[in-house]
């Protein structure tokens, strides 16, 4: 150790010292003060570890719980989809009658004007025909009726679009439950170094989508055409820059010469 | 020209309102698969199929990588492919255009779009 060379150093030592003392007695409170928020601390840490835990417990339920929703639907779905299709080869099989009638009635409105060609009617006789094959008020009024089922049929087949629905919003669910099990795995990892780590909320953030996902998170249903506008632009002017984008055999030749 | 349809969706609604929807357009000749790897063994099986109607999202092979492949079988690098899908995002039109798809529907479709864009991939053949 190096001797102080004389009394003056010795007092600058000493000075340092009564300083070092002076900020002991300062910081000395602000530990104090440091350990009675651990203490206070603690138990609240061991609050949320259990909270998380339990959290954490609740999640698979919550996604068997989704997932049922997604099976009900479904189910519910092609029921629907059965019931329309039963009403759509109904309301084509009454149309098929109405259609074979209309062919029959014709088919009997030629064997009348035979009838009127080679037998001499009366008047009050042809009058009586002519009301028995009325043909063209109830040809209109079959005609109606077909007209009513194709509107009919249309409607049912409307029916069956808007059910895209049940595919767009299991989709979603499946998404929600991507996004549950991720937060999971995340708090699971928590629970067991709860006092050293912190849920980052852009942890959360991060949560990723594999390629492999059956589901698109961003699957939404939308009648508005402007998606599929969109789609159609990117996809044209794409297909546009592809084709600028592909290298003649000359070109290639060239760069490969090196000219 | 008569077509025949692969309709691959893992959606058993979607394929039923897939299918129709091609029936109400008059072509009533089809057939299902639920997944890329299935329509993929029915394309093998069946050579009368002529157009194939696909989903994206899917278990085992999605409906991109089913356009990838049968791009690079010989036997099938002509036939047409429509992707109908939920995506609708700028980077995967583009990934489905490199996948060499002739044309794109995002859901909900209507049979107007359905049947105007089954209209342009046989205008281009």
């Amino acid at each position: 150790m190096k001797q102080p060379t004389n009394f003056s150093e010795v007092f600058e030592k000493i000075t340092d010292l009564k300083e070092l003392f002076q900020f002991g007695e300062k910081i000395i409170p602000i530990f104090q003060s440091l350990i009675e928020f651990m203490k206070d601390i603690v138990p609240l840490m061991e609050n949320i570890n259990k909270s998380i835990a339990e959290s954490t417990n609740k999640m698979p339920s919550a996604t068997n719980q989704i997932n049922n929703v997604t099976s009900a639907t479904e189910m519910a779905t092609t029921e629907i989809l059965d019931r329309v299709d039963s009403i759509s080869t109904a309301l084509m099989n009454i149309d098929n009658d109405l259609t074979e009638i209309l062919k029959r009635r014709a088919g009997k409105k030629d064997i009348l004007e035979k009838l009127k060609a080679e037998i001499d009617f009366n008047d009050e006789q042809l009058e009586l025909l002519g009301q028995l094959y009325d043909q063209d008020e109830i040809d209109t009024f079959l005609n109606s009726i077909k007209e009513k089922l194709s509107l009919l049929n249309d409607e049912s087949y409307q029916i069956t679009l808007a059910l895209q629905v049940q595919d767009i919003t299991s989709q979603q669910l499946a998404a929600v439950n991507h996004l549950i099990e991720s937060v999971n795995d995340k708090l699971a990892s928590l629970v067991d170094d709860i006092h050293n780590a912190q849920l980052d909320e852009k942890d959360v953030d991060k949560i990723e989508v594999p390629d492999s996902a059956t589901f698109d998170p961003n699957a939404r249903y939308d009648k508005d055409t402007s998606r599929q506008n969109d789609a159609d632009d990117i996809f044209n002017n794409q297909q546009k820059d592809e084709s600028k984008d592909i290298a003649s055999q000359d070109e290639i030749d060239k760069l490969f010469s090196g000219e | 020209m008569d077509l025949k349809f692969l309709v691959v969706d893992d959606s058993v609604t979607m394929r039923r309102i897939v299918v129709n929807s091609l029936k109400n357009l008059g072509y009533n000749d089809y057939v299902e698969a639920g997944d890329g790897e299935e329509a993929f063994a029915k394309l093998q099986e069946d050579s009368s199929i002529n157009f194939v109607i696909t989903d994206w999202n899917m278990p085992n092979m999605s409906g991109l990588e089913l356009s990838k492949k049968i791009r690079s079988t010989p036997e099938f690098e002509n036939l047409p492919i429509m992707m109908v899908t939920t995506r609708g995002v700028k980077e995967d039109i583009v990934d489905a255009l490199k996948a060499k798809v002739n044309n794109y529907v995002v859901k909900p479709f209507t049979p107007q779009i359905l049947k105007q864009k089954i209209d342009q991939i046989l205008n281009n053949l």
